[in-house]
């Protein structure tokens, strides 16, 4: 690397929040002067920030933990971010699922919000760098304006969709607000215990200080506001609604980042700020905590069972996934938590990848009821094809990354000697195996009523086959929105096989060395 | 569910009241938040910067990072209410318009159906439906009291080095004269002195200044934010160049504060219409 590049990417902590923020408001401003701008300008901040992020990657992975402090003070008076080998994985994670959503929603947005759309990109690459500050930063109250910056972008992404999308948003932004309240609210009990806003900095005079009432309180409420941010199960009602009415373009990347970055914090700050003997030691906590995701992994999937609607339906299971790894992490031991820091991974890219498979079938039928989806395999064999891919990923088989992440939390799970948490998981993978092979027999074996309005042109000739099935035109999704569905469909796969590279690079040495 | 949510709040209260009694006591010098970092501040903050409000330096220097993301948080606000508000349907209400005819002052009310002036027309000018008469007391008030009030404002911004101020609150008085224009005339006024195109570009033109300063300081290889790289463009030494990079943040703050503030009411009192409301 040449002097300068080096000088430059000491930098990627603060570029990969930066870049993509200042590009953002760029492509706000493209509104205004050339709207042909603002997705270039969004692609290009993302991109940037992908590149940060890789870099962090690369780096960690050598050993590095990577320190950076904001306008040079140094901490507890300034600002700092920290990124270790986990951070810099769903940093990754972020930028790359954000990126790869962008490209396949572009059509959609465009065609959706019209003279809006600038506006929507950025909202978009707003709200993706304020989830990456999140996971970047090492500062307790840099996070929450962050995470303010996150969610209010959010409520206008998910209040723009269709029929009570707005209502959902009111919801949302209700029970959001309520979250961030409380976690906001532990922040300032932490420092008034400590004086300090530094996770690091806290983690040491905590350590000093014993146990205090003010840091139990101040643990309780971060966590209670994180699990209404993160829809863990009793506080999950504002999600499926949310999720279901906003347009299909907000849907993928939310579904996908908003709660696995909520549980990335919950991991960070019981990891690495509160002590972990407080989280651990009486075990009452951690015990409430794995009951509490049992019961949720139960409720998430029969309320999934009795869904009509394919696109509602996956937000169940999204909160399913939610009390896996809520489940998974609070188990306490090292299976366990592996498990849970691998299925953030994971679960990003499988939720992204199914998600953008509905919102192609959406885009080509224009609904998805379960009766809508008749005859998908011949129409849109790609889509369908990736959609099976994601579906097995969720379900759990091998050689799919769900499998990996999944087996780690049953071990976890045995090895604690959870078998409420062990019958939930198993459970719950035979409900989603239910959930999407009844989506595949339709979508396989039952032939539409009619042809549906695109391909109706095409399908004059009308010549059956015969195998007892008609055969019905090709008409698959746009190749913008198929690309990066078939592209998230490998990675499934990649993760998969990549998983042992993955755990000991970049997960093992994130859990502190007592976990066992 | 509504006992149970009852429940649930007096639990959560009472924990809180039963932690109450460890909090160290109100104002206290020797508890955690006055011993560990503040003493760095008060003692240091003047040294640094030359800025003597201490508040300021902590906001726009120590801590600038998250300032800039609360300007952010607020520009989004901007963009998350033209997002879900903004729509170009225009005279939905009601149907009919009124219009003045400006060289004999006349109003007339046009219909539902009946023939609309054209929209540039010199000779017709239209004014809202919910128009109440011409109110020479509260418009000749305002009018002496915006030059006055911006003024003040600048006022505020300037002196967030010295007093309670800065950019937020210079922002809002800023901001407030302009809706005060649109409250005691209408929107169309304002519209004309700033219109949402201005609004738009100058909320994000402010967020830009702050963010842009950090990137400079980045670009001259420095961290993110350091004013102190600024010194030989400000032609100050290190501290004044922090004391002179407070105040442009803080205008960048300002500007961003005030347009978003114009933005957010042009679209909430007119539904997104952005033609007529109160």
């Amino acid at each position: 690397m040449d002097p300068i590049m080096m000088e430059f990417s000491q930098h990627s902590p603060v570029l990969i929040v930066m870049a993509p923020f200042l590009l953002g408001m760029a492509a706000a401003a493209a509104g205004w002067a050339n709207r042909k701008w603002a997705f270039p300008m969004a692609f290009l901040g993302l991109l940037s920030g992908l590149i940060a992020a890789i870099h962090m990657l690369i780096k960690t992975a050598k050993g590095e933990i990577l320190v950076y402090h904001m306008a040079g003070w140094l901490p507890p008076f300034g600002i700092a971010y920290r990124i270790d080998t986990f951070s810099a994985l769903i940093l990754t994670a972020i930028m790359a699922v954000a990126l790869i959503n962008l490209v396949a929603s572009r059509a959609s947005a465009e065609k959706d919000f019209t003279e809006k759309a600038p506006a929507w990109y950025a909202l978009y690459v707003f709200f993706v760098s304020g989830l990456a500050g999140m996971v970047a930063t090492e500062d307790i109250f840099n996070l929450y304006v962050l995470l303010e910056i996150a969610s209010l972008s959010a409520y206008a992404l998910i209040g723009m969709g269709h029929n009570r999308a707005p209502f959902a948003a009111l919801n949302y932004l209700l029970m959001g607000t309520i979250g961030a309240s409380f976690y906001l609210m532990g922040v300032a009990y932490i420092y008034i215990a400590t004086g300090s806003l530094n996770m690091t900095d806290i983690a040491v005079i905590l350590q000093e200080m014993g146990p205090n009432p003010t840091i139990t309180m101040a643990f309780a409420l971060c966590m209670t506001g994180l699990l209404a941010k993160m829809a863990a199960f009793p506080v999950h009602g504002w999600l499926p609604n949310a999720y279901t009415f906003a347009p299909d373009a907000t849907t993928n990347v939310m579904a996908a980042l908003t709660t696995k970055v909520s549980i990335y914090i919950m991991i960070r700050l019981v990891l690495s700020l509160f002590p972990l003997s407080l989280a651990f030691d009486t075990g009452i906590i951690a015990d409430a905590m794995v009951w509490l995701a049992t019961i949720g992994i139960f409720a998430g999937a029969f309320m999934a069972l009795a869904q009509k609607s394919f696109k509602r339906m996956l937000t169940y299971i999204v909160v399913v996934e939610v009390a896996y790894m809520v489940g998974g992490f609070w188990l306490g031991n090292r299976a366990g938590m592996t498990g849970a820091m691998l299925h953030i991974l994971n679960d990003a890219a499988m939720t992204l990848c199914v998600f953008m498979a509905v919102a192609n079938i959406r885009a080509r039928r224009g609904a998805d009821a379960f009766s809508d989806l008749k005859g998908l395999f011949q129409t849109m064999p790609f889509s369908m094809g990736a959609l099976v891919i994601s579906g097995l990923a969720i379900i759990g088989i091998p050689p799919t990354c769900g499998f990996f992440s999944k087996w780690y939390l049953i071990s976890g799970g045995i090895e604690a000697g959870h078998w409420g948490f062990v019958i939930a998981l198993l459970s719950a993978s035979i409900i989603n195996a239910i959930l999407f092979f009844k989506v595949f027999e339709i979508a396989f074996f039952e032939v539409p009523a009619e042809t549906f309005g695109q391909n109706s042109r095409e399908h004059e000739s009308d010549h059956h086959t015969h195998h007892g099935l008609p055969s019905l035109a090709m008409a698959e999704a746009r190749i913008s929105m198929l690309i990066p569905l078939i592209i998230m469909a490998l990675t499934l796969l990649a993760l998969g096989f990549m998983t042992g590279g993955i755990v000991n690079l970049f997960i093992d040495p994130a859990i502190p060395g007592q976990v066992l | 569910m509504k006992k149970l949510a009852l429940i649930l709040c007096l639990f959560a209260g009472g924990l809180l009241l039963m932690n109450a009694h460890y909090l160290p006591m109100w104002g206290d010098p020797a508890s955690p938040a006055s011993t560990h970092v503040s003493p760095y501040f008060i003692e240091n903050a003047y040294e640094h910067t030359k800025t003597p409000n201490m508040v300021a330096v902590v906001l726009a220097d120590y801590r600038s990072y998250d300032t800039m993301f609360e300007a952010a948080v607020v520009l989004a606000a901007g963009f998350a209410c033209f997002f879900l508000l903004r729509s170009r349907a225009r005279g939905k209400k009601g149907g009919h318009h009124y219009y003045r005819h400006i060289p004999t002052g006349v109003t007339i009310k046009i219909e539902e159906g009946g023939k609309l002036p054209a929209e540039n027309s010199k000779v017709f000018r239209s004014i809202d439906a919910l128009w109440t008469p011409y109110d020479p007391i509260i418009q000749t008030t305002c009018r002496c009291l915006i030059p006055f009030l911006q003024i003040y404002s600048l006022y505020v911004l300037a002196h967030g080095h010295y007093s309670p101020g800065g950019g937020f609150q210079a922002g809002v008085v800023l901001g407030a004269t302009i809706i005060l224009l649109a409250i005691s005339h209408n929107l169309k006024t304002s519209l004309k002195r700033m219109s949402e195109r201005t609004a738009a570009l100058w909320s994000i033109i402010g967020v830009f200044i702050f963010a842009g300063t950090g990137l400079l300081c980045l670009l001259l290889g420095m961290d993110y934010l350091n004013y102190e790289v600024l010194a030989p463009l400000l032609l100050s030494d290190e501290a004044m160049a922090r004391s002179h990079s407070i105040l442009i943040v803080e205008v960048g703050v300002t500007m961003a504060v005030m347009a978003v503030m114009v933005w957010i009411y042009y679209n909430l009192s007119s539904a997104g219409q952005q033609d007529e409301g109160l």
